[in-house]
């Protein structure tokens, strides 16, 4: 006896393929998110991404456009069952059942079907974090590579858990809501043309991407040049213009294409109809896809801007080892260091050693005001690493001339990094005696290998004696330089290092930017310096292999071996972290790419039937094939990398008004990258348009 | 048995509202085999969808046996769909997960449960319509004329007062179309069931008791089969018909 409860069991057993892409694309969205947010709250990245800083929010930016294409593509998917499942619903509708009978079936079904493939899809992501994250470890490893998660991160997938199957089940309610059975039963066929816009829509959409990403950037920095205000986080809706454009220009591809067809009107005429006439569905799955594909190139461009920069400044360095320290510590001289490579079979060559003094600067700084700031003129601003003349000619071997009453900051080539560098100073102060020293800026000397965040600055051989005199050792420091007669060799590097950081006294524990002058003023204006809180990040001896220790630990030695070495391991949190984000937001990309194109299949079958009844070849229904996978693939590879490649550019821009010649050569890099995703993506096309191929001609 | 009184129904496209139904009166008596013809764009169908209450209508009113159709809520309106009315459609609309039997049961199911006196009505069905071979096969193996008549089956399942058919002959060959007429007739006669079809043609609607010809939503004429010798009567009836379809049409062109 076959009630309704079996009727729809069956039913059921029979929808299994359009629930198995159901299932599998939220199984695919519930996967990506659940590992992403593993990484994003993983304690393993969290302490090696400054909190605050760039790097953190970019990964948290990157997770709202992934989270974004995520529930677009749950929507869309939900949406296609939903239409598979139409006609079924429509004609049991139509033959007298109501919505209040067909409501538990259909709702337990969605709920199940939801539910299930959501969990396992959380359950699957933290396999799938350990497996690409380990294969990552195959490529770099460091003791920070260790994998720890936190799953606070089930928070967010729970969420997300909630609003597909709450989605799921309120479509289920919609549709049995639904008073005209005709549209339900024929929602399947039903096409979502969108509206015709001219031709001027492409370009229009061009134009708003690019003024929307200047805005979007330069939006913050008027605020906080010309208002003196501190850019508030919703001003980032500037960027908005960019989203609109991205669609407009969709929209431009799908309903008119970017060619003219003057001269030939009917050329792939079928394959842009189809895509019109379910250009609502067409639009979002590229706009989705685009704004992803965004997303894994920023993600990607971090690894080559990274290197490429990193690897060019450490070749250019002029010496194979470089140090700093303060003057009373007990540090290893050229006769030790000598002793020590010759323990390698080394002999070191061209060591020089100056002495510098650390003096409090005055300057200009910004005072906050709540949320806006005012510039305000500070008696001991900074602490700053002064040379004499004669000292920084002997390292450098560069000529210099400092008028008497000049200081000249010490700046790269390309003088980017400049806000590292004091340039308001008009008074030094001896910070033993307090005699001060009036001073003007005397502008840039260029020496790449002595640019650094503490900065470097040369005095007139006679200011230098003049501010020098009473000054403790405690503000006194030697800097010093040289080179490995022939090969160098890495074990010696790294003996070099971990002698050089024992040798160093608790007094030195600090991070580059713990400034001794800022905590003198503070101390005397009654307040407590910030490094001497727990809001600025310690560093430890304990950890001298952790990037935290070798970016920002105030003594930090260069050796090119070491540091070239190293790279990798130093950074690869940062590294793979940024290729996981890539590479989930590809992987995004390509799953919704690919979805669509099968879906195209499913939803045009009739069409290609028609045409195969039309006498069409096979190669023309190929070509037709191609007509409707090629825009799905090739627009958003092409939009989304070339947007992010631009806009990448413009922040190098921006970071300091110019693109330096590492960035070109990272931005070089970055192309390339680019080129073989997009290779990777041609692939993708190619499959996908084999697979709709043997459907259609099965 | 059916009475359509100054049934009104528009659609509204953008910012436009187009009138489809512009007071349509008509009725179907009991057993009784009626059919309505008209140009594309006349409204046939929306007529139907209106009786089938599968689309709002706005003025009017529907009687079917002795209930109003306007105002009742979706339940009630379900319930009468599947209990007083049969529905045949032109794309056949079997679930392509049940066999052919099961398809015929499905109005019964949904009215409670498929017991044995109703599998055995289906089985009953199967052999009037004489597609007893095809009973365990589904809709993707048997043929189109096959599958209408499985359809037709599946609207008798429930012992409607009134089986409404949309263009259940539009997908189908000759023959096919002949066997599904015939089924409809089987069922008039054998089972005593009523049936208003809405139909492009001729050949179809000339088996039937009466058709009502609509133009431009409106009723434009109604006629009647001659009693007489069932083959003789058929033809000439096609004539009349096809005559009064011509004569329709020229006026549309001298307009």
């Amino acid at each position: 006896m076959m009630t309704l409860k079996s009727l729809e069991r069956k039913l059921q057993k029979a929808d299994a393929k359009q629930a198995k892409l159901y299932l599998f694309c939220n199984f695919v969205s519930l996967l990506l998110i659940t590992a992403y947010s593993a990484m994003m709250f993983s304690p393993t990245v969290l302490l090696v991404l400054p909190e605050g800083g760039d790097s953190r929010k970019q990964m948290i930016a990157i997770f709202v456009l992934a989270l974004f294409g995520c529930v677009v593509f749950t929507i869309y998917a939900s949406g296609l069952f939903f239409r598979k499942k139409a006609k079924q619903l429509g004609t049991l509708m139509a033959l007298g059942a109501s919505g209040r009978k067909l409501l538990p079936g259909l709702l337990g079904e969605v709920f199940a079907l939801s539910a299930i493939s959501s969990l396992l899809g959380i359950v699957a992501g933290f396999p799938f974090v350990w497996i690409l994250w380990n294969s990552f470890k195959l490529i770099t490893d460091s003791n920070q590579m260790a994998l720890t998660l936190d799953f606070k991160c089930l928070y967010l997938s729970a969420v997300f858990f909630v609003i597909v199957v709450g989605f799921s089940c309120l479509n289920a309610y919609r549709y049995l809501k639904r008073t005209n059975i005709m549209e339900v039963m024929h929602e399947e066929h039903r096409n979502e043309p969108v509206r015709e816009m001219g031709r001027w829509c492409g370009p229009v959409g061009i134009g708003l991407v690019l003024g929307g990403a200047v805005l979007g950037y330069m939006g913050p920095v008027v605020c906080h040049r010309v208002l003196n205000y501190y850019a508030p986080a919703w001003l980032n809706i500037l960027y908005a213009p960019v989203f609109v454009g991205l669609y407009m220009i969709m929209l431009h591809t799908v309903v008119n294409g970017w060619r003219s067809r003057k001269k030939h009107p009917y050329k792939n005429l079928i394959a842009r109809s189809m895509m019109k006439f379910q250009g609502k569905q067409t639009v979002n799955n590229l706009l989705v896809s685009t704004v992803l594909i965004a997303g894994s190139a920023f993600g990607i461009f971090y690894l080559p801007m990274m290197s490429v920069d990193r690897i060019m400044e450490i070749k250019s360095r002029p010496y194979d080892y470089y140090y700093h320290y303060r003057a009373d510590q007990e540090i290893p001289g050229e006769e030790e260091i000598s002793a020590l490579a010759a323990q390698y079979g080394l002999a070191i060559a061209d060591f020089r050693q100056v002495p510098y003094l650390s003096l409090g600067m005055d300057g200009i700084s910004e005072v906050e005001d709540g949320n806006s700031f005012h510039y305000e003129r500070m008696p001991l601003k900074s602490e700053g690493r002064f040379l004499s003349q004669d000292s920084y000619e002997r390292i450098t071997g560069e000529k210099i001339s400092v008028q008497k009453g000049d200081y000249m900051a010490i700046s790269n080539t390309d003088e980017t990094g400049l806000y590292y560098l004091e340039d308001t100073a008009t008074v030094l102060t001896n910070m033993v005696t307090f005699q001060s020293l009036p001073t003007n800026f005397g502008g840039y000397a260029h020496y790449d290998f002595l640019m650094d965040s503490l900065g470097y600055y040369v005095l007139n051989n006679e200011d230098y004696e003049t501010i020098a005199a009473g000054l403790s050792k405690e503000w006194m420091g030697q800097t010093a330089v040289f080179n490995i007669d022939g090969q160098d060799s890495y074990e010696f590097s790294q003996d070099f290092f971990y002698t050089l950081v024992s040798s160093f006294g608790p007094e030195c524990e600090q991070p580059s930017y713990y400034d001794r002058v800022k905590k003198y003023y503070d101390n005397q204006m009654g307040e407590v310096y910030w490094g001497d809180t727990t809001r600025m990040t310690k560093i430890s001896y304990s950890e001298p292999n952790t990037s935290d220790f070798r970016m920002y630990w105030k003594y930090m030695p260069k050796s090119r071996i070491l540091d070239k070495t190293e790279f990798n391991r130093t950074f690869a949190v940062f590294l793979m972290m940024f290729l996981f984000i890539a590479i989930i937001c590809s992987l995004a990309a390509v799953i919704i790419e690919y979805t669509r194109c099968m879906t195209i299949v499913l939803n045009n079958r009739y069409v290609f039937e028609d045409l195969k009844r039309l006498g069409a070849s096979p190669g023309f229904i190929r070509k037709e094939i191609k007509g409707q996978a090629g825009p799905v693939f090739k627009i958003p590879a092409l939009v989304g990398m070339t947007a992010m490649y631009l806009l990448y550019a413009l922040l190098m821009f921006g970071n300091d008004g110019k693109i330096t010649t590492n960035e070109i050569g990272g931005l070089a890099v970055c192309l390339l990258v680019l080129l073989g995703i997009g290779g990777v993506y041609y692939l993708v096309y190619r499959y996908a348009v084999k697979n709709m191929c043997r459907q259609i001609f099965e | 048995m059916l009475y359509v009184k100054n049934l009104h129904k528009s659609y509204q496209s953008g910012n436009k509202s187009y009138n489809v139904l512009k007071g349509i009166n008509l009725s179907v008596a009991d057993q009784e085999f009626v059919a309505v013809m008209g140009p594309s764009g006349s409204g046939k169908s929306t007529l139907l969808n209106c009786i089938s209450c599968y689309i709002p209508f706005e003025q009017g009113t529907i009687t079917l046996g002795e209930q109003e159709l306007r105002g009742l809520d979706e339940n009630s309106l379900a319930k009468i769909r599947n209990e007083k009315l049969g529905f045949v459609f032109q794309d056949f609309m079997l679930l392509d997960g049940l066999t052919m039997r099961e398809n015929i049961l499905v109005p019964r199911i949904i009215w409670g449960e498929a017991d044995k006196q109703a599998e055995k009505l289906a089985d009953q069905l199967l052999a009037l319509f004489d597609i007893e071979h095809i009973a365990s096969k589904y809709p993707a193996d048997v043929s189109g004329g096959e599958r209408q008549r499985t359809a037709v089956a599946r609207s008798l399942i429930n012992q409607p007062l009134l089986i409404l058919a949309d263009e259940p002959t539009g997908n189908l060959d000759s023959k096919s179309s002949r066997a599904v007429i015939e089924s409809f007739e089987n069922a008039r006669n054998k089972l005593g069931a009523s049936i208003f079809m809405v139909t492009h043609d001729s050949f179809a609607a000339s088996f039937c008791d009466r058709v009502i010809l609509l133009k431009d939503g409106t009723v434009y004429d109604t006629l009647e089969a001659e009693p007489g010798h069932k083959e003789e009567r058929r033809g000439a009836f096609q004539d009349r018909l096809l005559g009064a379809i011509r004569e329709m049409s020229n006026m549309e062109d001298s307009l």
